[in-house]
């Protein structure tokens, strides 16, 4: 009966915008985690638990307490299972029984386990729940998050504001800490969901979900294996031909050799098939949570750009050459600006304590100058001006910060760097690195942020993420990529 | 033409095609392979020898030996009937040294190629994602360096175009220090050909075409393996 002719992509929009939320098994002993985490929920929550020890605790949280789903009156598009195992496939049977969206199901200890308990019940709620076409997320995971609606699987996890980030993650823990993470860097998400074992929904549809999504811009993946391989490669060709698809790969270095009778077999290792499969694809190949939280910034705040020609504005004589090294590790180049660009400087830059070929170290004409901000808006202005530069990289120091010391302070250089932001037409962004404290460099940063200026914490993880951004760009046109 | 080959192999209980059986097997399908003839006698390789002309190259023919230099069973740049007839005696000598059991068709013959870049092109089946082709230049640098890109079947052309330009030896096929350089174009043909043909013949598990000279306004390929999916 819950067998329906719509598409998965069609239901699963029922599961990502609920009206209402049923929890079913939530405790004292997890915090009521659940429970709380539905507290700023724009619609009508429940909880299902028969063990009357919880009743008075569920009651605080102003909840409403039924002894089954059945009980509750009223459709429930989205439950959330925080049940003993054992006890997974009647919740399951409830479920196509009240003709729910879909159910997440937090409860672990299934075939994750390797043991045959886990690896039986897992069998029995994915008979019963396909079969009956129930969307069941999970096991063991965290289900959906949804800003917008107040909807969150983490008490921690802000709401409210909605944004145009979707992330799709395997793991409950990756999906939790990027989208706290992410608002730190001002990120903001359209929806997220954590996929567990994937019993029934894998990761492809959900991609195909957060694809036809029109809340999402970008998307972000961790995912560790697929089922259907050939379906989610067509699915991510088609997908990331319209929006940017991130894609974090775990478990890579798991892979052992392979028994094979051709060269190609040998070195077709996992890894490397994956590496070409995003490549072929032109998703977004990232390594880790930081290199996640990076590059989404940079879709988000920089502007596009496929030049690889880098413009760098650098505090110190030793900074500029550092700088320069890792942007040029990272593939990207340094090269010398035009002549007329070379006249300008001359006019108000203090070679003396500095210099301007490009890098720029503008230690005299900057830190220790008195034209420091109508010297950094022209420094800024002849690398916009200058057709041998693509993108252009300020580094800030904390040592001597040039920023106003209160926030609360009009803040010169700060405005003048949002005024360049918005005019300017190149790929810009800041890095400011941890000298002597990691507090202030963090609220350097988050100023920045707060103004939309993307902002970095080491040259290292700008640059790397400056090369992904453009070559994105380059292959949107086409362009070769080594 | 290709599914007999497929079938007597399976029907004989090999899912290794031999040398001369996976060249006939790429040939029925249209790619450029250097003609090889399989020769059961000494009189019958040299015979052959004259009529492809020379030099020639003799191999051992045999699903039981698979690295064929290793144990002596491979003699190139043979110039005249003679060399053929010695090589002939000395391959088969080889062959039954190192392996007694060894089922022995007989001796492959071909005209030595003349020199190009080496490259190779191959296919296998990954677990997740089905057929997957390989590119790279051949000896040391795909057996030692791994210098080699992948992409998922089926290729675009700008795929096929991508993976040749992905590889560090790139600059090697451009034509380097007064070497011929490789017609592109043909290299990306050819990964396009693979593709449609892998697509298309499910019951190969793996192979490799290794090495394909390249040359300037072409490609061949020298040498061929082949893997069939067992039947279960």
């Amino acid at each position: 009966m819950n067998k329906s002719t719509d598409s998965v992509t069609t239901r699963l929009d029922r599961v990502f915008n609920p009206r209402s939320v049923a929890v079913v098994g939530d405790k004292q002993a997890l915090g009521y985690m659940w429970l709380k985490s539905l507290s700023a929920f724009k619609g009508d929550v429940y909880s299902v638990q028969i063990d009357p020890r919880e009743f008075s605790g569920i009651a605080e949280l102003g909840v409403k307490n039924f002894p089954s789903l059945m009980d509750i009156p009223g459709p429930v598009d989205y439950v959330i299972a925080a049940v003993p195992r054992t006890v997974a496939p009647a919740i399951v049977k409830d479920c196509i029984k009240k003709q729910v969206g879909g159910v997440c199901f937090f409860t672990s200890g299934f075939a994750e386990t390797g043991t045959e308990e886990g690896i039986r019940l897992q069998k029995a709620i994915t008979d019963l729940a396909g079969e009956a076409g129930l969307l069941l997320i999970g096991p063991n995971c965290v289900g959906v998050y949804n800003p917008r609606i107040g909807l969150r699987h983490n008490p921690i996890q802000v709401y409210g504001e909605g944004g145009s980030v979707g992330f799709i993650a395997q793991s409950g823990t990756h999906a939790t800490l990027f989208t706290i993470a992410g608002a730190r860097h001002r990120i903001k998400f359209s929806k997220s969901v954590s996929y567990g074992n994937a019993a029934i929904l894998d990761s492809t549809e959900y991609l195909d979900y957060l694809g036809t999504d029109n809340e999402t811009g970008i998307i972000g993946m961790y995912i560790e294996a697929v089922k259907d391989g050939r379906r989610f490669f067509r699915s991510l060709k088609e997908i990331a031909e319209r929006k940017p698809v991130l894609i974090w790969r775990g478990g890579e270095s798991e892979e052992g050799a392979r028994a094979t009778a051709s060269h190609t077999g040998a070195l077709a290792q996992s890894g490397a098939v994956w590496q070409a499969l995003i490549k072929q694809c032109g998703a977004i190949k990232v390594e880790n949570l930081d290199e996640m939280l990076d590059t989404v910034k940079a879709l988000l705040y920089i502007k596009p750009g496929s030049g690889t020609r880098v413009g760098l504005i650098a505090m110190s004589g030793g900074q500029s050459v550092a700088l320069t090294d890792a942007f040029a590790r990272a593939g990207l180049s340094v090269p010398v600006l035009t002549q007329s660009s070379y006249e300008r400087l001359a006019g108000f830059f203090n070679i003396v304590g500095g210099s301007y070929r490009n890098p720029f170290d503008v230690s005299s004409s900057f830190l220790m100058s008195d034209n420091a901000i109508s010297n950094m808006a022209n420094m800024l202005d002849v690398m916009e001006q200058d057709p041998n530069i693509d993108s252009i990289v300020l580094e800030l120091f904390t040592i001597i910060s040039p920023f106003s010391k209160d926030l609360k302070e009009p803040d010169p250089l700060l405005d003048t760097i949002v005024e360049f932001k918005d005019r300017s037409k190149k790929p810009f962004l800041t890095i400011v690195s941890t000298a002597h404290s990691e507090p202030l460099a963090l609220e350097t940063r988050n100023r920045l942020t707060s103004k939309g200026i993307p902002s970095f914490p080491t040259f290292e993880r700008g640059a790397k993420t400056l090369k992904r951004l453009v070559d994105y760009h380059r292959f949107k046109e086409g362009q070769y990529l080594n | 033409m290709t599914s007999k080959i497929i079938t007597s192999a399976l029907k004989s209980g090999r899912t290794v095609l031999t040398e001369v059986e996976s060249k006939q097997l790429v040939a029925s399908a249209g790619f450029p392979v250097v003609e090889t003839k399989l020769a059961k006698t000494k009189d019958e390789a040299i015979e052959i020898s004259k009529k492809l002309g020379f030099p020639v190259v003799l191999k051992i023919v045999s699903p039981d030996i698979i690295h064929k230099s290793d144990i002596g069973g491979v003699k190139l740049n043979l110039t005249s009937a003679a060399q053929v007839g010695r090589a002939y005696t000395e391959i088969i000598a080889a062959a039954k040294k190192s392996n007694k059991k060894a089922d022995i068709h007989g001796v492959s013959v071909q005209k030595m190629a003349k020199p190009g870049v080496e490259v190779i092109m191959g296919m296998t089946k990954d677990a997740q994602f089905g057929p997957v082709l390989m590119f790279g230049l051949g000896g040391v640098f795909v057996e030692v360096l791994k210098d080699v890109a992948f992409r998922i079947v089926p290729l675009a052309r700008r795929d096929a175009s991508q993976m040749i330009r992905e590889i560090k030896g790139y600059p090697l096929l451009e034509g380097y220090r007064g070497q011929e350089p490789a017609n592109i174009t043909a290299l990306e043909d050819l990964l396009l050909k693979l593709s449609d043909f892998v697509d298309k013949t499910p019951q190969i598990k793996e192979m490799d075409l290794n090495p394909i000279f390249a040359y300037k306004d072409r490609a061949v390929a020298v040498d061929a393996r082949v893997i069939l999916e067992s039947q279960e």
